[in-house]
């Protein structure tokens, strides 16, 4: 008996099940309507039993072919729709964390060379700023020290043309004083003693 | 009791009265299997729909209803019976469906299957040889029926092996009665209820329907045996077939598609996060 | 003598269940307050409980039938 229930297994041989079923049902349906069994209160016929199990015998597959492979089957295609939506949306919103990332470097480069380049410019710039400051007091430094050197030539000169001359001076004046001739070569070093001498004390 | 007020022949208690022959209790049978593939038909159209926006009747999408169904009787089979359980939706589904159809059915009729208690003893003799012949293509007979012997006893328990093993044969009889006799007590008894009352309601000339304030408890009723009779039915099958380890190359497609609906939603989880 | 029987099945009958169906809703629903994610398991269990209760009740619904189907047979 229980080997008949195969029928809502195996989708290969549906036809034992509704052979069965169909054997059963006309049997209660037919001979089954004399089987009844007297139990006071319940109303009860083996026939109508005997019908019921092969109908639901037929049934079962019938229903897996109506109700439940159709259904699953619609079930399992929007799961999987779903789940390559899902699948697509999480490969776009990679793929654009990707180019957010991609650009934010991009971004971070540029910004970075361009600091870069300002930062090299600005110590080019500065290089350059010392460079000429330190040439130009160099230059300066140059010319003050020619100048000075100049200065102490023209005073050096003056000084002794002025010595000559006042060497001259105190000679004419000397010659006039004693009146005679002073130009020996002694008197000429003596003056010229003194005059060190007052240099000195100056 | 033909009085003016008599709306639905079950409220008013006239089906203990009339108890159809054979033929016409199976014309009434292949009513209710009608409207029920009719129903579970009409609803396909709404199957390519992706949301399953289907024909609608007094407001109910068919096919999410089906599609509700279909869930719930997943619920019961991968919950109770196990991972395995999902090629017994088919069978869950259609008697949760045939016996809520009667059900419906006998509260405007007064004749309905799942009040007759022949009709019910067929659908429970039926789901006790399933939960059988399931046993027996899980475990193999011998396995089966040591499953029925009860733990391994030696020397002189073995009688007590015996024994177990008539407990166990009278409690599988017992099962079939007991699921019977919950279904026809149910319906049969909540139409004998409104008949009584209804006999409290004749007044004088008057036809009060009492019994008629009892149709909450009575929608009730049917929503909550269909549920048990499918609920007892998983649980005997997941009692049976729990035992196995690994099923050893039965790994059908339909595993599969379990695997595959049992990860989406981590999945789905992943992707929220 | 008999109808009196019948009723007294129904009524005991009825009363134990009552008693009993309400000790499993009392359980269920702690067990469910306390832990409302199990809620589902617990329905499930709460439901099978109640329905080998209610088999008793039926039982004796369904003797009482019998019985009374003796009793108008008898009458």
């Amino acid at each position: 008996m229980a080997d008949h229930h195969n029928a809502p297994q195996k989708a290969g041989a549906p036809w034992l099940g509704y052979v069965v079923g169909l054997i059963l049902l006309v049997v209660g349906a037919t001979i089954g309507q004399q089987w009844e069994v007297p139990v006071p209160g319940i109303p009860l016929n083996l026939g109508k039993t005997v019908a019921m199990i092969g109908i639901l015998l037929i049934l079962f597959p019938i229903v897996r072919m109506f109700y439940t492979e159709p259904l699953a089957q619609a079930i399992q295609e929007r799961n999987t729709h779903l789940e390559n939506t899902f699948s697509e949306a999480e490969n776009l919103r990679a793929e654009m964390t990707q180019l957010r990332t991609d650009y934010e470097r991009r971004l971070n480069e540029t910004e970075a060379r361009a600091r870069d380049q300002i930062q090299s410019q600005i110590k080019e710039a500065q290089n350059l700023r010392q460079q000429l400051m330190s040439e130009a007091t160099e230059r300066a430094d140059e010319m003050v020290r020619r100048a000075q050197e100049e200065i102490a030539a023209e005073r050096d000169k003056l000084i002794g043309d002025l010595r000559t001359h006042v060497v001259d001076l105190t000679l004419a004046a000397a010659e006039r004083v004693i009146g005679e001739n002073m130009t020996t070569e002694r008197n000429r070093r003596l003056v010229e003693d003194f005059i060190e001498k007052v240099e000195v004390a100056r | 009791m033909n009085g003016a007020l008599q709306l639905f022949p079950s409220l008013l208690g006239e089906a203990a009265a009339a108890e159809p022959g054979v033929p016409m209790s199976l014309v009434f049978v292949a009513i209710i299997i009608a409207i029920t593939l009719g129903l579970f038909a009409y609803a396909r159209r709404g199957y390519s729909n992706p949301v399953f926006k289907g024909p609608v009747v007094g407001g109910i999408s068919l096919s999410g209803m089906a599609e509700q169904l279909y869930l719930y009787m997943e619920h019961f089979a991968l919950g109770i019976i196990g991972p395995h359980g999902r090629k017994y939706i088919t069978v869950l589904a259609t008697y949760w469906s045939f016996i809520f159809v009667a059900n419906v059915w006998g509260l405007f009729i007064e004749y309905t299957p799942t009040a007759d208690f022949s009709l019910n003893l067929g659908m429970a003799i039926a789901a006790v040889f399933y939960v059988q012949y399931e046993g027996i293509r899980h475990n193999g007979i011998w396995g089966h029926f040591k499953h029925f012997a009860g733990p391994k006893l030696t020397g002189i328990m073995v009688l007590v092996t015996a024994l177990i093993f008539l407990i166990e044969i009278i409690s599988e009889t017992m099962k079939m009665l007991s699921l019977s006799l919950r279904l026809y007590g149910n319906i049969h008894g909540g139409h004998e209820v409104v008949s009584k009352l209804n006999d409290l309601g004749q007044v004088g000339g008057w036809n009060v329907p009492i019994g008629g304030l009892l149709i909450p408890i009575k929608l009730l009723t049917c929503v909550v045996q269909a549920l048990v009779f499918t609920l007892l039915l998983a649980v005997y099958l997941g009692l049976v077939t729990h035992h196995e380890e690994e099923p050893g190359g039965q790994h059908s497609a339909s595993d599969e598609t379990g695997r595959l609906l049992e990860g989406n939603p981590h999945a789905l989880e992943a992707h929220a996060v | 003598m008999l109808g009196l029987g019948i009723g007294l099945a129904v009524g005991l009958a009825a009363m134990g269940v009552g008693i009993g169906q309400g000790i499993t809703g009392n359980g269920a629903m702690h067990g469910m307050a306390r832990q409302p994610e199990a809620s589902g398991r617990i329905q499930t269990g709460m439901l099978i409980a109640l329905a080998f209760m209610e088999l008793v009740f039926l039982l004796s619904f369904v003797t009482a039938l019998i019985l009374q189907g003796k009793l108008t047979t008898g009458a």
